[in-house]
């Protein structure tokens, strides 16, 4: 198991270094670009895990919202890399994060309508339940 | 971009900080609990943005995430009836076919993911490494106008975002402002009862006492079926 999950661990480190074990110190003592990415990655990873494994919506939804704010920290990383290399509009990206959080609250508000209309006519949470279009 | 000194140290508390929060949510019984590991992982990623230098994304997801759509999700939960999940009768995951094949799904993404992220970093010419980045950031921060406490900097993100905003993007700015109208208006739409509908349209109202009253036969010929 160890012998697995060493170079497991130092696949997920070296990221950035372009693959010298000896730059992964520098690189956890510096993260940069590259961390950010992974880092968004892990959490959209698991926001999918989320959406695909659990029952009840709510929690569907709150995984929705998680694979949201992945892509929002690689907006934002790419947003602060741009602006260190002196790119003008870099902060486009951070203005592309508002829109992403406006679209998150509308689609929030939306579902959870539709999650208190469905309890009402349906009485149930549990999306292994809702099965009306299946045949 | 690189980060040194205490702000690795903080990337790395907050980063792992919501990765932990954000498997707890998925693995947790109370959807309640679920949605305070939620917002321990968005306070986490807000944390994220101040280290990347976006402030005022950082203060939006706080008002707007936690403060209002957190807040909804806690209103829905208790709306709905989740008592049977939080004594452990009902089964919290799918199959376990289908939980088999979400972790594979994981794995391959996880690391398909980073080597691609591995593989697109070399192509980035990040010639500018180490301290003199962070030396060069920290003249521009002592630039800064100074707080009336004396202590802080103001800085001038949100400045620049509200300059981008209103110049490159005022167009999708209304979209957006459109799109939350029609989201208002569609989940009142949608979370409004039989009764509650009626009432607001213009309908007959002898037409209107005998729809509710065969909606409530029908709810509790079904209750008791059930």
């Amino acid at each position: 198991m160890l012998n697995l999950l060493f170079p497991a661990l130092a696949f997920f480190w070296q990221t950035g270094t372009g693959g010298r074990m000896s730059d992964v110190g520098n690189s956890v003592t510096h993260p940069d670009l590259s961390k950010f990415l992974v880092i968004g990655a892990l959490l959209f990873i698991i926001g999918v895990a989320g959406v695909l494994t659990r029952r009840n919506i709510i929690v569907i939804f709150m995984s929705i919202e998680l694979i949201l704010n992945a892509a929002n920290i690689n907006f934002i990383a790419f947003s602060r890399y741009l602006q260190d290399m002196g790119n003008v509009n870099a902060v486009a990206g951070q203005v592309f994060t508002v829109f992403i959080i406006v679209v998150a609250a509308a689609e929030a508000a939306i579902g959870l309508g539709i999650v208190i209309a469905l309890y009402r006519n349906k009485e149930t949470i549990w999306v292994d339940e809702i099965d009306l279009l299946k045949w | 971009m690189v980060l040194s000194g205490w702000e690795a140290v903080f990337f790395w508390v907050f980063s792992i900080t919501a990765l932990f929060m954000a498997l707890l949510m998925i693995m947790a019984r109370n959807a309640v609990h679920s949605a305070l590991f939620l917002i321990s992982t968005l306070v986490s990623v807000a944390a994220l943005f101040v280290l990347a230098g976006a402030e005022f994304v950082a203060g939006a997801q706080v008002l707007v995430y936690i403060g209002g759509v957190m807040v909804l999700f806690l209103f829905v939960i208790m709306l709905v009836n989740v008592g049977a999940e939080e004594r452990g009768k009902e089964r919290l995951f799918n199959s376990n076919v289908q939980v088999t094949a979400t972790a594979v799904l994981g794995l391959l993404l996880a690391f398909g993911l980073v080597y691609a992220i591995n593989q697109g970093v070399k192509g980035i010419n990040d010639s500018r490494r180490g301290d003199d980045l962070a030396q060069q950031r920290a003249t521009e921060q002592r630039a800064l106008p100074t707080s009336a406490t004396g202590d802080m900097k103001i800085t001038a993100d949100t400045q620049r975002i509200g300059n981008s905003l209103y110049r490159y993007a005022s167009l999708p700015f209304e979209i957006a402002s459109l799109l939350l109208l029609v989201a208002i208006v569609g989940s009142v739409m949608l979370a409004r009862t039989l009764k509650q509908e009626a009432a607001a349209d213009d309908v007959d109202p002898e037409i209107l006492k005998e729809a509710v009253a065969a909606s409530e036969e029908r709810a509790e010929l079904e209750s008791v079926s059930r």
